[in-house]
């Protein structure tokens, strides 16, 4: 439980988590756009080009980064197999009578693979190198010019601040009762499937009504010190740009004019 | 058998970022029927070597023995079972691991799980009630309707239905008022003279832990800062406020009335002896 890279904010000193979270986002953006455009594979280069740069900047090692594939990794074999078994398109690989591997299917494999690599990569990047509370104070600020046409905005990342704030709290709560039921005698990894689905419930009930309960006191704590959802809020910390910003938005969006040209144009 | 804890070392996320020494050798016999406080701030590793005395948590290094089990870091923690209906753990605020729809099913659910036949566990449930201070009357009713207070109870009969030898206790009267929390601690206090229970209490009142306790044990950053018999451990106030810890009332009383020359018997704890001793010194001056 402890060790979850995916999401996690690492205190660091780095010239990426100086950086403005809105110009993150929107490298991400450009980024995650830049990686579905189907340029081939040479379209990858400056997309892993730039993810090595922001690897330096961000002073993280590139293990770290890739730790949350692992999981995944069963997933990725399953898809090969899938694959492997469904696509009879391109060229003849290995032909063993009634088991045939064409080359589109490992391809295709490839493809997926490299994308969510690159997609997981860049997440934790933005995730490591930026305070949660920041990320949403972004997402607010970028989702403000939607206002206008009734997206709330501001309700939008209150949520998100309030959910990633009791991520840690509930994953504590989660270990808590886990100990507590382990000491009368449950156990969460053996036992019959009867046997764990109990385990489950004895988890899971527990859980919500903590949940429900923090839920109740927040919101009464929130309205007892005045909030309002529809009231215009000030802020201590005021974002805003500099240089190291734009020069990391014009290199994202470098990558993705170059990915695209590689699409529309070819080498 | 006393507990017996050998340079326990214990260290959470190995191998990560996140490493970090919870327990950095640990050595302490805990005596057999007695009850002993763990006290110390919040990150000295109280929670930490709670957890090791029913397995829980396995040593990084050094071992544990503990009603008649041995934990080293190649144990097992799958066949810490035994250990854990050996070794009841209270955590703090119990009340929120009940999950049953009744109270009587939410009770029973520790034995079930430790293979307790039906009858017997009923047996337990009855003589367990009115040891948490309920009746009968609470076994049909679901847990979730009941006050703070009494869902506490039911999780603490849920624990003591097991029949442990070892008791520990982490913080099992925080957030009771104080008429409640008198008798929760009474009542553990009857479950070591009685039962003959073994009891570890960790504990922040030190009113509680000089009334009701034979020994203490003080941890500070993962390690043993001092173990004494209780009524030796609060002639010294100084080591609970090198560690943040108000002394008890009546340990302060008694240093004021020697800043301002009386002369107290430092074995002296309640208030009626301590009077006695002013009063004597005070018609001697007259």
């Amino acid at each position: 439980m402890n060790n979850i890279a995916l999401g996690r904010y690492i205190p660091m000193n780095s010239l990426a988590n100086r950086m403005d979270p809105r110009a993150k986002i929107a490298i991400l953006f450009f980024l995650m756009i830049a990686i579905f455009i189907p340029a081939g594979f040479w379209g990858y280069i400056p997309i892993v080009l730039f993810i090595l740069l922001s690897l330096y900047v961000s002073k993280l090692k590139l293990s770290f980064a890739l730790r949350p594939l692992k999981p995944m990794l069963w997933m990725m074999l399953f898809l090969l197999i899938v694959n492997v078994l469904v696509m009879r398109t391109g060229t003849l690989l290995i032909d063993w009578g009634w088991f045939k591997v064409y080359s589109d299917a490992l391809s295709q494999t490839a493809y997926i693979v490299i994308r969510l690599t690159l997609m997981i990569i860049l997440t934790t990047i933005l995730t490591a190198t930026t305070k949660p509370l920041d990320l949403t104070l972004g997402i607010e600020k970028l989702l403000k010019p939607f206002e206008k046409i009734g997206l709330p905005a501001h309700v939008i990342a209150m949520m998100i601040s309030i959910a990633l704030r009791f991520i840690p709290t509930l994953i504590e709560e989660t270990n808590r009762i886990m100990n507590a039921q382990a000491s009368r005698g449950i156990d969460m990894q053996n036992g019959t499937f009867k046997e764990k689905i109990r385990a489950i419930l004895s988890l899971i009930v527990p859980l919500f009504v903590s949940a429900f309960d923090r839920a109740d006191q927040l919101a009464n704590a929130m309205e007892a010190r005045g909030y309002d959802p529809s009231r215009e809020r000030t802020r201590y910390k005021v974002l805003k740009m500099h240089s190291i910003d734009y020069v990391g938005m014009g290199l994202a969006l470098a990558v993705l004019v170059i990915d695209i040209i590689l699409w529309r144009v070819g080498l | 058998m006393p507990i017996k804890i050998n340079d326990l070392e214990y260290t959470y996320a190995q191998g990560t970022p996140f490493e970090h020494k919870a327990l950095k050798g640990i050595n302490l016999e805990i005596p057999e029927g007695k009850v002993t406080a763990i006290i110390g701030q919040t990150g000295s590793g109280k929670s930490t070597l709670v957890q090791h005395l029913n397995g829980l948590l396995k040593p990084t290094k050094g071992s544990v023995e503990i009603a008649g089990f041995t934990l080293t870091p190649d144990t097992k923690l799958k066949d810490a079972k035994k250990l854990r209906q050996k070794v009841g753990l209270v955590f703090q605020f119990p009340e929120y691991q009940l999950f049953e729809e009744t109270v009587g099913k939410d009770i029973a659910f520790g034995p079930k799980n430790f293979g307790v036949s039906e009858e017997e566990t009923e047996k337990r449930i009855r003589d367990v009630l009115p040891l948490v201070g309920l009746d009968e009357s609470y076994l049909e009713r679901s847990p979730f309707e009941l006050s703070g207070g009494q869902k506490r109870r039911v999780a603490i009969a849920g624990i003591l239905v097991q029949d442990p030898d070892v008791l520990v206790l982490d913080e099992p009267a925080a957030g009771l008022d104080p008429q409640s929390a008198t008798e929760m601690m009474t009542l553990f206090m009857n479950l070591n003279k009685q039962a003959g229970k073994t009891i570890l209490l960790v504990s922040h009142d030190m009113e509680h832990v000089l009334k009701y306790c034979d020994e203490v044990v003080v941890l500070s950053d993962g390690q043993v800062k001092t173990q004494m018999p209780v009524h030796e451990f609060f002639k010294h106030p100084d080591i609970l406020r090198e560690i943040d810890i108000n002394p008890p009332g009546i340990v302060v009383l008694k240093e004021k009335l020697k800043e301002n020359g009386f002369e107290i018997d430092e074995n002296s704890y309640s208030i009626a002896e301590i009077a006695k001793q002013v009063e004597g010194q005070v018609s001697k001056h007259e």
